[in-house]
């Protein structure tokens, strides 16, 4: 598997979608190609957030840590992007990761995200989107859950 | 040295001039031979003047010489000669030529390996001189000295010198005799003609070096701006942190670019005049020939001088100027090496150093302990105003004595005085009835020790600069080989020392160990208690492993590495390591490092410098490897311009990730460019070279540039067994290659363990590595010996390699493993923190038990480990034992007391 088939997977991610295929092969060349074996973690409920991924194959599950013991909220599949919160809002990571079976990701480094980000203004602007349109879809999903005024 | 450079060339090689000029001397007669011979080749064997008269045989070799008619004209035959027949005169006269010519060429070089030997030599003195004066520089000149600028000095400015000394003496009288030959010549053929040569050269000698005198001072400015330039330089290197910082690059390039034009400027001026004092220099010489030819064919026509004289004088003439202009030569040389040589004796002028201590050597030794009396001390700072004012105490030493001041320098002053550093004081300091400033500097640097606010590291390993202060003598004599006759010799002709530095000069008894294992084993232990001893397990893993000096050590590494082999697969972990193999590509190593497949200890062979080595190009030639690497190059190149165009220049980026500098990244489009318009024929051999080199970095499972298939691995493979051979067969000893089950003394102890590449896919994999790596090293009890190795770690220049805390590490250590009588610590603990500072002092206090321990203290916190507390108040200095040790055993308190 080369960086051209992992240009191939960051383009169907949504946040990625519009970007200049050579940038996207800068973010893929910049970034490292990780195995995990089953029941791996990709990172911990707490950790700092260092870094973000996108699954290339295999599957991954979000796990809760609870008081009554982690609890699977969401199971993550191939080309999902994944603790992208984390590294833009600088907060610990709210959720435990781990490959539910043999995983390789794209492990995006925080620090050159960020570069990337401060460099190429269209990076920037095609995150904010994604990041408004899902604001947009959670206003939608809390409207639709509202008690319907009486 | 002497204030005149002749004088100080006269007294250091008196004899060898003296030697030298009397073979240049009796080389003349054989000299003379090889000009006489032609003339008696043509005109006796060719033109047959020998057999003239119907003679059939000539003498041949008949040696002696007749005595000028006014002395007789007796003639003295040493030898016959043998009658030869004119074949054999022709033969026989052309073989005694040639002899001549040998033996000639072997007087020459014999005078010039004698003229370099005692130029060379002669500069061996200086240089060393120069560097002892150095030694010997006052404090207050050392704190206006530029360090950089002595070692130009030292290196640079001395150079010309020694190569002038050979000339010096030997050449004007050789070429003032040849010159006044000629003019004898002259003189005896026509006294008028004569009077006019000698005038033109008079006038030459006297007007040139006049003209000459500016030129002096021009020179003495230019090497004066040329040391500040050099000077400048190293002190913007050197400072190159605050040039970044405050961005001041531009203003320095100003002030640089500023020296440079005023060092254009003299050297221009320099040309200007040089050359005007050339053409006039000439016109003069050709002036000489003109009278000739107009006077001397006025006088021939007059019928006063034949034209055969004429003639003769013209032709002696000829002889005059090269000897003239090499001596005037001789004469701008000598005056340009004077002011070198007065500049740099004004560099080190009297004033500017101590006087010279005679004891030194004196082998006197006392025991400091005792009295420590201080009586009426005074000590100003330098702007005048009073630290220390007619203080006077009383302490028995050895003790532990805290010094601490309620403001000012008053305690580290005091500090510094009692360690001997340079301080100006009035009043009486004396331990054990001895005044303080009569200990001769033998005791003084073995009984005292001063360790203060700057650690002065010297580059080395770590042990080394621990162990530098066990380095005052040598301690075994050198073995009496050849070598070290021949070493000492030149240095007994050249005023150096006679000691060797291959001999023993670690006082492991003073230290108090038998062997240097022991007091390597103690150093660590120290350096753990200060808190060092993961840098220096991390030191240790990073350097190697000499197996020839402990085999053991190596030995129980290589069996860690078949333990760790055995760990990972045992625990199914194989994947995280791909451990190396002669016959397999190693995917996680490079390209580079699975071609070599062992570890370059020369430059050359690291990094892009590779594609420059021939040997290792006939290999990958040979497996036909170059095009398919080229073409390797060409799409990675392809790659970074596609992927990094658009990143502004010093992007961060670029230094992290990309194959190529940010600067290049124009360069290799070119050379795409080049490669794709015309094919083959392009690309240049340095764009070949330069693709190559881009592939060297490679590896597949990192960069996922698809550029590695079957093939190409079976090829590679194929030019490491070529690198292999070819390396071998021409004995190349700058790699060391990886042999399954032997260490490899280039590599690293990290990577002699490991002996493979981590494979960077499996996620935490480096750490796993580490952690089980870490394991096994405590298992077999290997992580001392790492950490000895850790000891060999290179500290820099002045320790830049090392944090700061470390730095004071090895400089408190350097002041503990010599036990001193009297250990002084002024400033040492600061870069330590506040959080270690505490089991520092602990250290410092038990290594110094029995001994006395003087510590500036900033505040009195610490101070109840102390046995006394002097503490210096508005000038005073009050004297508290009973601060110390409050509660502690009362027959160990000293005698001590304010007066």
């Amino acid at each position: 598997m080369t960086i051209d088939t992992e240009v191939q997977s960051l383009r169907q991610v949504p946040m990625f979608r519009d970007i200049d295929p050579s940038r996207l092969k800068l973010l893929a060349f910049t970034s490292e190609r990780i195995h995990f074996a089953k029941g791996q973690r990709f990172f911990s409920q707490g950790d700092a957030a260092d870094a973000a991924y996108v699954i290339l194959e295999g599957c991954a599950e979000v796990l809760l840590e609870t008081p009554s013991g982690p609890v699977k909220v969401a199971e993550l599949g191939r080309n999902a992007l994944l603790g992208e919160m984390g590294i833009l809002s600088d907060s610990p990571r709210s959720a435990t990761i781990l490959a539910s079976e043999p995983t390789s990701a794209l492990r995006i480094d925080k620090r050159v995200f960020l570069e990337l980000l401060s460099q190429f203004p269209q990076m920037s602007i095609a995150v904010m989107r994604e990041l408004a349109s899902r604001l947009e879809r959670m206003n939608a999903q809390v409207l639709a859950r509202a008690p319907e005024p009486a | 040295m002497n204030r005149s450079l002749f004088r100080y060339i006269w007294r250091h090689s008196k004899r060898d001039q003296l030697l030298i000029f009397a073979v240049v001397l009796a080389s003349l007669p054989f000299y003379y031979m090889s000009l006489d011979l032609p003339r008696r080749i043509v005109n006796e064997a060719i033109q047959g003047r020998a057999f003239e008269q119907g003679r059939q045989t000539a003498k041949f070799l008949d040696i002696g010489f007749s005595l000028p008619s006014w002395l007789g004209g007796h003639r003295f035959q040493f030898f016959e000669g043998i009658d030869v027949g004119r074949l054999h005169l022709l033969f026989g006269l052309s073989f005694l030529f040639l002899f001549f010519v040998l033996i000639n060429g072997g007087f020459k070089y014999w005078i010039n390996v004698s003229k370099g030997a005692l130029g060379e030599r002669m500069l061996r003195r200086m240089r060393f001189e120069l560097f002892s004066l150095a030694l010997r520089f006052t404090p207050e000149t050392l704190r206006t000295v530029k360090s950089s600028e002595a070692a130009t000095i030292i290196k640079d400015e001395v150079e010309p010198i020694g190569g002038f000394i050979g000339d010096a003496f030997v050449q004007p009288m050789f070429l003032g005799t040849q010159a006044a030959t000629a003019l004898l010549f002259i003189l005896m053929q026509s006294v008028w003609l004569g009077l006019t040569a000698a005038a033109v050269v008079g006038v030459q000698f006297i007007i040139i070096p006049r003209m000459r005198r500016e030129l002096l001072r021009l020179g003495r400015m230019r090497q004066i701006a040329s040391r500040r330039l050099a000077g400048r330089v190293s002190e913007v290197i050197d400072g190159m942190e605050a040039v970044h910082v405050h961005n001041t690059a531009r203003w320095e390039r100003a002030e640089i670019a500023h020296r440079l034009y005023e060092l254009f400027d003299i050297r221009f001026r320099i040309y200007k005049r040089k050359f005007i004092v050339k053409f006039l220099n000439n016109l003069l010489a050709q002036l000489t020939p003109f009278f000739f030819y107009a006077f001397g064919g006025y006088f021939a026509l007059q019928g006063r001088l034949d034209i055969g004289q004429l003639v003769a004088v013209i032709a002696a003439y000829r002889e005059l100027p090269p000897p003239l202009k090499e001596l005037i030569d001789w004469d701008q040389q000598r005056l340009d090496v004077q002011v070198k040589y007065d500049q740099v004796v004004a560099y080190f002028s009297a004033e500017k150093l101590l006087p010279e201590h005679a004891d030194d050597h004196t082998g006197e030794d006392v025991e400091l302990v005792g009295a420590l009396e201080v009586k009426d001390l005074s000590i100003n700072d330098p702007h005048g105003g009073i630290l220390i004012s007619r203080a006077s105490l009383h302490l028995d030493l050895p003790a532990h004595v805290a010094l601490t001041a309620e403001s000012g320098a008053a305690a580290s002053m005091f500090a510094r005085l009692i360690a001997r550093r340079p301080i100006e004081f009035s009043g009486e300091v004396q331990i054990s009835g001895r005044d303080l400033s009569d200990l001769p500097a033998s005791v003084v640097g073995r009984r005292i020790a001063y360790a203060g606010v700057e650690p002065i590291l010297f580059p080395g390993s770590i042990r080394d600069n621990i162990l530098y202060g066990l380095r005052q003598q040598p301690l075994t004599e050198a073995e009496k080989g050849e070598l070290d006759r021949r070493r000492r010799f030149e240095a007994g002709r050249t005023g150096n020392p006679s000691d060797s530095i291959e001999v023993e000069w670690i006082d492991l008894q003073r230290a108090g160990f038998g062997t240097r294992e022991e007091l390597d084993e103690r150093i660590i232990q120290l350096l753990g208690r200060m808190g060092l001893v993961d840098d220096l397990y991390r030191f240790g893993l990073g350097g190697a492993i000499d197996p020839e000096s402990h085999p053991d050590l190596a030995e129980r590494l290589l069996e860690a590495r078949g333990r760790f082999h055995e760990r990972l697969s045992g625990e199914g972990l194989s994947e995280l390591v791909e451990f190396f193999d002669p016959e397999r590509y190693n995917l996680h190593a490079t390209v580079a490092e699975n071609l070599l497949f062992g570890v370059p200890t020369s430059q050359s062979l690291m990094g892009r410098a590779l594609v420059g080595d021939l040997h290792f190009r006939q290999a990958l030639d040979r497996a036909d490897l170059s095009a398919d690497l080229v073409r390797m190059g060409a799409r990675i190149a392809e790659t970074m311009v596609d992927i990094f165009r658009g990143l502004p220049l010093g992007h961060p980026l670029f230094d992290q990730f990309s194959f190529v500098h940010a600067d290049e990244l124009g360069e290799f489009e070119a050379i795409l460019k080049r490669l794709g318009k015309s094919g083959r024929a392009g690309e240049t051999v340095e764009d070949r070279e330069r693709l190559l080199a881009l592939t060297l970095p490679y590896i597949e499972p990192r960069h996922r540039l698809g550029l590695l298939d079957e093939g190409m691995i079976e090829r590679l493979l194929a030019g490491r067994v070529q690198v292999r051979e070819i390396f071998g067969r021409h004995g190349r000893d700058d790699i060391r290659f990886y042999e399954p089950d032997t260490l490899n003394p280039a590599a690293t102890d990290r990577d002699n363990l490991l002996f493979g590449r981590v494979n960077e896919r499996v996620a935490d994999a480096r750490e796993r590595v580490r952690l089980i790596g870490a394991e096994i090293i405590d298992e077999m009890a290997l992580r001392g010996g790492i950490e000895r190795v850790g000891l060999d770690h290179q500290v820099g220049p002045a320790g830049r390699l090392l944090t700061s805390p470390q730095r004071a590490g090895v400089n408190l250590l350097r002041c503990l493993v010599k036990k001193p009588d009297i250990l002084v610590v002024d400033g040492a603990l600061a870069p330590f923190g506040e959080g270690r500072i505490g089991a520092v002092l602990d250290i410092v206090l038990e290594e110094t038990r029995e001994r006395t321990l003087l510590a500036v203290l900033s505040n009195a916190q610490r101070s109840e480990h102390f046995d006394a507390v002097i503490q210096f108040r508005g000038g005073a200095a009050d004297v508290n034992v009973a601060a110390a040790r409050a509660a502690g055993q009362p027959e160990e308190l000293p005698q001590a007391a304010a007066e």
